[in-house]
């Protein structure tokens, strides 16, 4: 009876946990990611590809954080993932007003 | 095909349901006139009696921008948009550019609306937000555009909101290609003879399965442009340009060139519109001259697709001697990926890339993703009905908003038709939409049932559809189907035929409806049985 209720209440908090990955999280992460991708994307040949991009793809970048908080059966990869994205990319946009990311890469 | 475990496919099918059902009845209202904008210049031209043979930019220009040059005070010469208005008309925008109070670059200047002989129709000064509203000539279009771009709900919440609609499309679409077990199979699958539940289900997953790829693109086009200059392009200039806008636009779409302020007249303008439309063949849709009356001024010509092609063309010019300088991408100062892929995001969404047959095919599948957010929101309603009796109402409220919606818009058109020679269609465009929308609620709350307000609604809708050739004709004074095609408007005569027909078969259903009445009704029944 115990082992039921605590099996029922890891689904729930499971289900909640899930339910915050794909909303909230993902929302900020994506953000984040539009913030940060054009410190390391290449600007390719017109120098502009990593301005460009992220504005494009950012509805797409959302529907992957979305369906991955929702079909990876293990919630703490998903974590996980949104965790290092959500560093990587914020510690650049950090490091870019603190003086230390390029900012834009220089059309030849 | 993708095999998705039972738990994982029941969370897809449960995501597909609820993105659905939480925000379907908006979707359905961005779509529906999504559909109908897709054809906007064509009905522009049809419900203003468009009868102008030439257009603005293969008459001489230059004459006309000079003259309103000398007119305009010198602050607002800093830049020039060039572009059709109306029947042929031609609107020029003498702007400069400026920060408002939120530090976001905005345009503002002097806009004057010159109709088809050279005349100057209107003046207007403002920020481009204040001058481009809708005229009198365009309230329908404009009416149908800003409902599909924004809801009128005012910047930035509007385009927010759409874009929210395109997110919830999109998961919609990929959950939708998740869940599908048998894809090839569902395409082909009609089953007639079966009972309402499963042949409704079937013509949902049929019609879903077809415009899968075209939801994607939709929802995904649409959501870029909704979120590109509420979200991205501030996050992205907070992040690369430390908040500087204007420096991140002139980085993606600036010619950079050796500023040069000394003063100089601009080059003459016919020369620059007769090579372009030379050289693309077909005249430009917008000319933008930057640094107008400087020596290192620049005309820029954009054009559409060349044939074949799915990228929009720019061509530009030296602005003091008016010669062809060189082609250059929509986005960026050379040839890139990104350029590319911002390039094709507008043909992709509006469907203009191949004319008139790529229009009719987004429109078929507008109409496609229409019928499928609509039956996909029934399913869900008449599938929970049987455990929650009181979801009558939302079943109620999806006719309200499914059929009332085409019956206001219907109902515009026929007001805008009826008040344009008034000069009052732009107030009348949207009130009629309003009473006609307050009409079909009233009609859902007392109807004594779904069939009859369904049937109501639709014959409603048929009517007015019927009536709107006769009225443009009679009321609002437009040409007849042998002067349309005279003056190569064939759209006017193709749009009348379309709504006779439409009206019609609309009537026709009613009429076999209250034939046959068990029909429709049996949906719900046999639903709550299955």
């Amino acid at each position: 009876m115990h082992r039921r209720a605590t099996t029922t209440s890891s689904r729930s908090w499971r289900s909640w946990a899930r339910i915050v990955l794909a909303g909230p999280v993902a929302i900020i992460v994506a953000l984040t990611l539009l913030a940060g991708m054009p410190l390391w994307l290449p600007g390719g040949a017109a120098g502009i590809d990593n301005l460009v991009f992220p504005l494009v793809f950012a509805p797409l970048i959302w529907a992957a954080l979305f369906f991955h908080a929702c079909l990876d059966p293990r919630v703490g990869r998903v974590a996980l993932v949104a965790a290092v994205l959500f560093l990587m990319h914020g510690g650049l946009v950090v490091s870019r007003f603190m003086g230390e990311a390029q900012v834009v890469e220089q059309i030849p | 095909m993708i095999h998705l475990k039972k738990d994982e496919t029941k969370t897809m099918v449960a995501v597909h349901g609820w993105s659905g059902i939480l925000l379907g009845l908006l979707l359905y209202a961005v779509v529906l006139t999504g559909t109908a904008a897709v054809f906007a210049h064509e009905i522009g031209a049809w419900s203003a009696g468009h009868v102008a043979t030439r257009s603005a930019f293969d008459k001489p220009i230059n004459a006309s921008v000079r003259q309103l040059s000398a007119m305009t005070p010198p602050q607002f010469r800093e830049a020039v948009n060039l572009f059709e208005i109306g029947d042929h008309g031609l609107g020029v925008f003498f702007h400069r550019h400026e920060l408002d109070a939120k530090g976001m670059p905005v345009e503002r200047g002097i806009y004057y609306q010159l109709d088809n002989a050279g005349r100057i129709d209107r003046i207007a000064r403002g920020t481009t937000e204040e001058v481009f509203g809708p005229r009198n000539d365009d309230a329908l279009s404009s009416f149908l555009v800003d409902t599909h771009v924004r809801l009128h709900v005012p910047d930035p919440w509007g385009l927010l909101l759409t874009g929210i609609l395109g997110l919830a499309m999109l998961v919609a679409a990929i959950s939708g290609l998740l869940i599908h077990r048998h894809l090839f199979k569902d395409i082909f699958t009609l089953r007639r003879r079966a009972n309402p539940v499963l042949v409704d289900r079937d013509k949902h997953s049929v019609a879903g399965t077809w415009s899968l790829p075209f939801a994607f693109i939709l929802a995904f086009t649409g959501s870029f442009f909704s979120f590109f200059g509420t979200i991205g392009v501030p996050v992205v200039a907070m992040a690369a340009f430390s908040g500087d806008v204007e420096a991140l636009s002139e980085t993606v779409f600036g010619n950079p060139e050796k500023p040069d302020p000394r003063p100089h007249i601009i080059g003459n303008l016919d020369l620059v519109t007769s090579d372009a439309t030379h050289r693309m063949g077909e005249i430009p849709t917008f000319i933008a001259i930057e640094n107008f009356g400087r020596a290192d001024a620049e005309i820029t010509t954009f054009h559409n697709p060349r044939t074949g092609e799915i990228k929009p063309v720019t061509l530009l010019y030296d602005g003091v001697t008016a010669a062809f300088k060189r082609t250059k991408p929509t986005v960026g100062t050379r040839e890139s990926t990104g350029g590319t892929l911002a390039g094709i995001m507008g043909p992709l969404h509006f469907g203009n890339f191949a004319g008139v047959l790529s229009k009719a095919i987004w429109f078929g599948l507008g109409f496609a993703m229409c019928y499928v957010t609509f039956t996909g929101m029934r399913l869900w309603v008449v599938r929970r009905k049987d455990d929650a009796r009181s979801l009558a109402w939302l079943e109620r409220t999806l006719t309200v908003v499914g059929f009332g919606l085409p019956f206001g818009l219907v109902i515009s058109a026929a007001a805008f038709l009826i008040t344009m020679p008034l000069g009052s269609a732009v107030y009348w465009t949207t009130a009629a939409f309003l009473i006609a929308s307050i009409t079909a609620i009233l009609a859902g709350i007392f109807a004594p049932s779904n069939e009859l307000l369904t049937q109501m609604l639709k014959g409603a809708t048929g009517v007015v559809m019927f009536t709107l050739p006769f009225l443009r004709l009679a009321v609002a004074g437009g040409p007849d189907w042998y002067r349309a095609l005279a003056v190569g408007q064939p759209a006017i005569a193709a749009l009348d035929i379309a709504f006779v027909v439409a009206g019609l078969w609309l009537l026709r259903g009613c009429w076999i409806a209250t034939r046959t009445p068990r029909r429709s009704g049996s949906f719900t029944s046999a639903a709550i049985e299955a």
